[in-house]
């Protein structure tokens, strides 16, 4: 038994795979390495800034996640490069009677590596079933933001919450491989069926979940105060702590619950900003520009 | 076995002994999260806090406190599965609360109750190698003792549920029988917990729903407040 045990895969070929190694070519990030197969792909990257971020679009051509579906994301940011990983649409699970669908993704952190990950949101239909199984090898002088939207889709009798399972599960190690402390195991379950999920210590009358993953030597008790600081004009009920310390190294957390997926948006995309603006020295993000 | 009418098991008085209320491990310090809903206006009375302590055994104490005690018995390494509870238990206050009540345990454990595997866990917690989570240092001791799993779990989740109601009681205000209704109905989620506990993976060591995490974290910048988590 070990703690990188994964949950049991969905099936053994995935549905779609994409592969990226992510190095500094004069000044830049480039993609060394490139591969995609089947119902997964990414566009032609492109630069939001001068800072050498290079930003990565991830597509789903199919369109959805189904019912024993596995999709495999594995990236690679090397010493000193800088990604930008998103989305080109919300990733939408719909039905998955019997199974559930799986996407697994494994990042590896490099010496000054620098990782955005904001994905648009997720949305679970009626009787689908998810589980996200991420894991995450970072070097102690990398960099990681993660970000992630998760709401109820439309189920035909108008009530939320009719998805069966939804599991997320990151795990995050400081270190090198094989060398790495675990710095923070994020397993989050939801459950409708089983109990009453909108209710108390649940989602607490809520729909829309949001969060946040901040891993980086500058993160400490003032940025996460700071942070919080930043979501109380929001309509959201918000919560922010910082991890344990592996190698000198905490991590953040935060997790708001919300009814609207654009209010998660603009409570992550302020944090996002702040973030970007004092350690990147960019500007925010504004993924709708092109 | 011999619990017959006429002699206890072995074990069944230093069980008790370990899951008093009166062991001095600082329970009384501690909501968990739950003085947040009461700072919200959400627990209020005997119902409200009943739903809050029937979602925290069904989650918290099923997931985390039960699972890492089911594996210890299953032979886990304690070092591995300490540093498991240190990445999962997020909120901070909630990972404080649980070294420093684990802290205390091992330090009266080692007084009543030493053993080879408490000598070897509180090292790892000397050392830094470990911090020396509450649930872990329950597991060691009540192995030692040789209590028998379902035993052991089912004791500490209602030493766990019985702290958490004398706070309630303190912190709401309700009233003492007030406070042993909420014991009485308590026990069928319990029993429900070790059932649970039974049928679970490492996969799904530490998963949580949002709100109790939410409300953990929270706590840690509420103005007024009684318990240190």
């Amino acid at each position: 038994m070990s703690a990188t045990a994964a949950a049991p895969a969905a099936v053994a070929a995935p549905m779609g795979e994409v592969a990226l190694r992510i190095e500094v070519r004069g000044g830049r990030s480039v993609a060394a390495r490139q591969f995609h197969q089947g119902a997964l792909r990414v566009l032609r990257p492109h630069y939001l800034d001068e800072s050498g971020q290079v930003c990565y679009v991830v597509v789903n051509p199919g369109g959805a996640y189904l019912g024993s579906d596995l999709y495999v994301i594995d990236v690679e940011v090397a010493a000193g490069a800088k990604l930008l990983l998103t989305t080109q649409s919300a990733t939408k699970v719909y039905r998955t009677p019997g199974s559930f669908a799986e996407q697994r993704m494994r990042l590896r952190l490099g010496e000054g590596a620098q990782l955005e990950l904001a994905p648009d949101q997720l949305i679970a239909y009626r009787e689908a079933s998810y589980r996200q199984n991420t894991h995450i090898i970072m070097h102690p002088t990398s960099s990681l933001v993660m970000s992630e939207v998760i709401t109820p889709g439309w189920s035909p009798d108008g009530a939320a919450f009719r998805y069966e399972e939804l599991r997320l599960r990151t795990e995050i190690h400081v270190g090198s491989a094989g060398r790495g402390g675990l710095l923070a195991l994020d397993n989050l379950l939801i459950r409708p069926p089983e109990h009453d999920v909108t209710g108390l210590g649940f989602m607490e009358g809520f729909s829309h979940l949001g969060s946040l993953i901040v891993v980086d030597g500058r993160v400490d008790q003032e940025l996460a105060d700071e942070l919080h600081a930043l979501t109380d004009g929001h309509d959201a009920c918000t919560g922010v702590s910082l991890t344990a310390s592996v190698h000198g190294i905490s991590g953040l957390v935060l997790r708001s619950l919300s009814n609207s997926t654009d209010e998660l948006k603009r409570l992550l995309g302020a944090c996002s900003a702040l973030l970007r603006q004092r350690w990147y020295g960019t500007a925010p993000l504004d993924l709708r520009k092109y | 076995m011999p619990n017959t009418a006429t002699s206890p098991a072995p074990y069944q008085l230093a069980l008790q002994q370990l899951c008093d209320s009166a062991l001095p491990t600082g329970a009384f310090a501690h909501s968990l999260g739950f003085e947040s809903y009461i700072e919200r206006g959400l627990v209020h009375d005997e119902a409200s806090f009943g739903v809050w302590l029937s979602a925290f055994v069904g989650q918290q104490l099923t997931y985390s406190d039960a699972l890492a005690i089911r594996f210890l018995y299953e032979d886990v390494s304690v070092a591995e599965l300490d540093a498991l509870l240190t990445a999962q238990l997020l909120p901070r206050q909630l990972r404080e609360a649980s070294t420093k009540m684990g802290t205390r345990l091992l330090e009266i454990g080692a007084e009543i109750f030493p053993s080879p595997d408490l000598t070897g866990y509180r090292e790892l917690v000397g050392s830094g190698r470990a911090a020396g989570h509450q649930p872990l240092a329950f597991a060691v001791v009540a192995r030692s003792l040789g209590v028998p799993l379902p035993e052991a779990l089912a004791a500490y989740l209602f030493a766990a549920v019985t702290s958490l109601t004398q706070n309630a009681v303190r912190a709401i205000p309700l009233g003492q029988n007030a406070g042993q209704r909420l014991l009485r109905q308590a026990a069928s989620d319990v029993t429900a917990a070790v059932a649970r506990a039974g049928s679970l993976d490492l996969s799904d060591f530490g998963a949580v729903s949002p709100g109790l995490e939410i409300s953990q974290m929270r706590h840690e910048r509420q103005r007024a407040r009684m318990f240190m988590s």
